[in-house]
C-alpha cells in the first residue's frame, strides 16, 4: 500500500477513534435525561434536616401519615405536610400510602380527629415551595415532594432502603391516575 | 480500544517524514476534535440540569409571589389598610390545615402558617406549624370548628307512640390546638328532647396532652372507653351507619343504661407491641349518679368519695388492616341516700372490622350489680352489625340483645329487648346522607305502659321505621 494510502486510513481510523467518545455521550445523554425523568415522576419523603431517622418501613410510612404514630424519636411530635387537593403529588400518595380516594381521605381524617385518634390534622400547602419552607422550619415536619424538587433544605430519607433514584423504588407518581382518585 | 491500538500499530509503520507532517496537520485537527468531543458533554450537563432546576425555581418564585401578593390583598381587605404600608414574610403564604374544619374569625390556625427560613439557619424548636413565638390575639380565636346534624321522620306501632318529624342533635364539633402538644376539644351539642323543648349540653370537655406515642393525658368530660362504640361514635349520627345508636349505648339521658360520659382523668397511649398494636386506656372519674331523678352525669360534684375507674386494651395488628379488637373493665359504687351500696361491674368485648366497604361490629358486655347482702343482677347484652358499601348505597343489618331481671336494682325498666334492624345509608353528596330503616324488637318483663303490662297490651314486638337525613357542614 502507498504512503497516501496509509495516510488516507490512518485519516479514517483517527475520525473514528475521534467519534468514539461521540458516541458515548451521544448514548450517556439519554439515559441521564432518562434518570432525570424518573427523577420527576418519583416521589421523594422529606423531614427536617435535624431529624435523626434515614430510613423508613413502608408499614412505619403508612403509620405515619395515618396518624397511628404521632411522634419521632427525638420526641418531636409528627407534622404531615399535604399539598393540596388535585394535585398530581397528592393523588399519589393518597393511592400509595393512604390507600384512599379523596372523599375515603377526608372521612378517615375528620373521624380521626372526632374520636381522637388523629391528634393533629395535616397540614395543606399550596406548593413544593411551601412544603420544603415548612419542612425546614419544622422539626418534626414531614413532607412529599417530586424528587426533582428536593434541594439542600431538607433531608430525603429511605424507604425500605431505597432512595427516589434507586431501582424498584415504590413511590412513584402516576400522571396517568390524574382524576381518577378524585 | 481495539481501534486505539491498531491506529498505535498503523503509527509505527508511516514513514519517518510522513509522520512529521501528518503530525503538523493532525494537532490541530485532534485538537478541535477534542474540542469537540468535550463542548457537547459540557453542553449536555449545564442545560439538562441547571436549566430545568433554574426553570423550577422560576416557576416556584413566580408561584411563591403571586401567593404573596394575594396575601397582601387578603391582610389589605381584613386590616383595612391599604398600599405598601403592609408587609408580609414569605412564609406567610396560603397554607391551610387539611383538616376538614372551618376557622372562625378570619384567622388561619396558628399552626397553619409557616415561616421562612431564619436568616442564620437556625430552626426553631416551638411549634411546627409556626416555627416562631406563638401569641393569641385577642382579635381572632383559633377554633376549628365542624358541625353535624340530623332530621328525621319516625314512627311506630308501639302503644302511644305517633309519627311524628323530629330534629336531632346539632352538634358543634370544636377543637383548638393551644401548643404542639396540648389541644383543647368540645361538642357543644343542641338537642330536643321528649317535651319539645331544645336542650343545649357540652357533651365532651376535654383538654389533651399529648407527651409521646405511649402517653396522652386528657381531663375534662369524655366518653368512657367501655367497649368500642361508645368512643368510636360520639354525638353525631353522620359517622355511624345506622339511624340510632345500639341500644346498650344510647345516652344516659334517652334511657341508656351506661355510664357513657364520665367527669375525671384519662391516661392513654400505644403499648410497644411491635405488629400486635396494642393499645390502652385508663380512667378514673366521678362515674354516674345512683339517683334516678338526677342528672345522670355528675359534672361537678360526686355523691360520694369513690371513684369509678375503667381500664380498656385494644389490639389493631397490622396483618389484618381495619381489624380491632379489645376488652375493657368499668368499676363503680353506686351509694343512693337510704340504699344499700351496689358495687357495679362493666365488661365489655368486642371485635370489628372496618374497611373502606366493608363494615362488622360486634361487641358483648355484662353489667353485674352486686347489692350487699341482696341478690347478683348479671345482665347480658350484645349487638352485631354487618353493611357493605356498594358506590353510594350502604345496606346493613344489625342484631341486638338485652336480657335484663324485672327486680334489676338500676333499671328494671329495661327487660328482655332483642330484635334485628334492617336499613339503608345513601350517601347523596358528601355532606349528606339519608338513611331508612325498619326496627323489630321483641320485648318482654317491660316495665307497665299506662298501668298495663306488655301481656295486657298485646305490643310485646313493636316495630319502627324511621328515615333519616344526616348532614356535616
Amino acid at each position: 500500500m502507498s504512503a497516501s494510502g496509509r495516510a488516507v486510513i490512518l485519516i479514517i481510523i483517527i475520525v473514528i477513534s475521534l467519534a468514539l467518545p461521540r458516541d458515548q455521550i451521544a448514548q450517556a445523554a439519554p439515559s441521564t435525561a432518562d434518570a432525570r425523568g424518573n427523577l420527576s415522576q418519583s416521589l421523594a419523603i422529606v423531614v427536617n434536616r435535624s431529624n435523626p431517622i434515614d430510613n423508613l418501613s413502608f408499614a412505619e410510612l403508612r403509620k405515619i401519615f395515618l396518624g397511628d404514630r404521632n411522634h419521632w424519636s427525638n420526641g418531636h411530635r409528627i407534622a404531615i405536610a399535604m399539598l393540596e387537593y388535585g394535585q398530581p403529588e397528592r393523588r399519589a400518595v393518597l393511592r400509595l400510602i393512604y390507600r384512599m380516594d379523596e372523599k375515603a381521605y377526608q372521612d378517615y381524617l375528620l373521624r380521626g380527629m372526632f374520636r381522637g385518634d388523629v391528634f393533629v390534622a395535616p397540614k395543606t400547602l399550596t406548593s413544593p415551595t411551601i412544603v420544603r419552607k415548612f419542612v425546614f422550619n419544622a422539626p418534626g415536619g414531614i413532607g412529599y415532594l417530586r424528587a426533582s424538587d428536593v434541594d439542600e433544605s431538607v433531608k430525603v430519607i429511605r424507604i425500605d432502603g431505597l432512595l427516589p433514584e434507586d431501582k424498584g423504588y415504590r413511590l412513584q407518581i402516576d400522571e396517568s391516575s390524574k382524576g381518577t382518585d378524585d | 480500544m481495539l481501534a486505539r491500538r491498531f491506529l498505535v500499530i498503523l503509527i509505527h509503520a508511516v514513514p519517518e517524514k510522513v509522520k512529521h507532517a501528518f503530525a503538523l496537520i493532525l494537532f490541530p485537527l485532534l485538537l478541535a476534535g477534542a474540542l469537540c468531543a468535550q463542548q457537547p458533554e459540557t453542553t449536555v450537563t449545564l442545560d439538562a440540569r441547571k436549566l430545568q432546576e433554574l426553570l423550577g425555581r422560576i416557576a416556584d418564585l413566580e408561584q411563591s409571589q403571586k401567593q404573596l401578593l394575594e396575601r397582601v390583598a387578603q391582610l389589605e381587605a381584613q386590616s383595612g389598610v391599604h398600599g405598601p404600608a403592609v408587609t408580609s414574610t414569605p412564609g406567610q403564604v396560603a397554607s391551610s390545615s387539611s383538616s376538614p374544619s372551618l376557622v372562625l374569625a378570619g384567622g388561619s390556625p396558628k399552626g397553619d402558617q409557616t415561616k421562612p427560613a431564619p436568616g442564620n439557619g437556625q430552626q426553631s424548636d416551638q411549634s411546627p406549624m409556626l416555627g416562631g413565638t406563638e401569641h393569641m390575639d385577642v382579635s381572632r380565636t383559633a377554633l376549628n370548628i365542624r358541625g353535624f346534624g340530623d332530621f328525621g321522620f319516625y314512627g311506630g306501632n308501639q302503644n302511644g307512640q305517633t309519627s311524628s318529624f323530629s330534629i336531632g342533635q346539632t352538634n358543634l364539633f370544636i377543637t383548638s390546638d393551644l401548643s404542639e402538644r396540648v389541644r383543647f376539644l368540645t361538642e357543644l351539642v343542641f338537642e330536643v328532647h321528649q317535651n319539645n323543648s331544645f336542650q343545649s349540653d357540652l357533651e365532651r370537655v376535654l383538654l389533651e396532652g399529648s407527651l409521646n406515642d405511649y402517653l396522652k393525658l386528657s381531663g375534662g368530660r369524655y366518653h368512657t372507653a367501655i367497649g368500642y362504640y361508645n368512643t368510636a361514635y360520639h354525638h353525631s349520627t353522620w359517622f355511624q351507619t345506622a339511624t340510632e345508636r345500639p341500644y346498650i349505648f344510647e345516652y344516659e339521658d334517652e334511657g341508656g343504661i351506661l355510664p357513657i360520659h364520665m367527669v375525671g382523668v384519662q391516661a392513654s397511649g400505644q403499648i410497644p407491641s411491635g405488629k400486635l398494636g396494642l393499645h390502652y386506656i385508663a380512667e378514673v372519674g366521678n362515674g354516674r349518679t345512683s339517683n334516678p331523678i338526677a342528672e345522670p352525669v355528675q359534672n361537678y360534684v360526686d355523691e360520694n368519695g369513690h371513684k369509678a375507674f375503667n381500664a380498656a386494651i385494644f389490639a389493631r395488628p397490622d396483618a389484618v388492616p381495619g381489624l380491632q379488637t379489645g376488652f375493657s373493665i368499668y368499676r363503680d359504687v353506686l351509694s343512693a341516700p337510704d340504699s344499700p351500696k351496689i358495687p357495679e361491674t362493666i365488661i365489655d368485648a368486642y371485635a370489628v372490622l372496618i374497611r373502606s366497604r366493608f363494615e362488622w361490629l360486634n361487641e358483648a358486655l355484662m353489667i353485674r350489680h352486686a347489692p350487699a347482702g341482696q341478690h347478683v343482677y348479671e345482665t347480658p347484652a350484645f349487638y352485631s352489625q354487618i353493611s357493605e358499601r356498594f358506590g353510594i348505597y350502604r345496606p346493613y343489618l344489625r342484631y341486638q340483645y338485652i336480657n335484663a331481671s324485672s327486680h334489676e336494682p338500676v333499671f328494671p325498666q329495661v327487660g328482655l329487648r332483642t330484635g334485628p334492624s334492617v336499613g339503608m345509608r345513601f350517601d347523596a353528596t358528601e355532606s349528606v346522607a339519608f338513611k331508612l330503616q325498619y326496627d323489630y324488637t321483641f320485648l318482654r318483663r317491660q316495665g307497665p305502659i299506662d298501668g298495663k303490662s306488655c301481656v295486657q297490651l298485646s305490643m310485646c314486638a313493636p316495630s319502627a321505621a324511621a328515615v333519616q337525613v344526616d348532614f356535616k357542614f
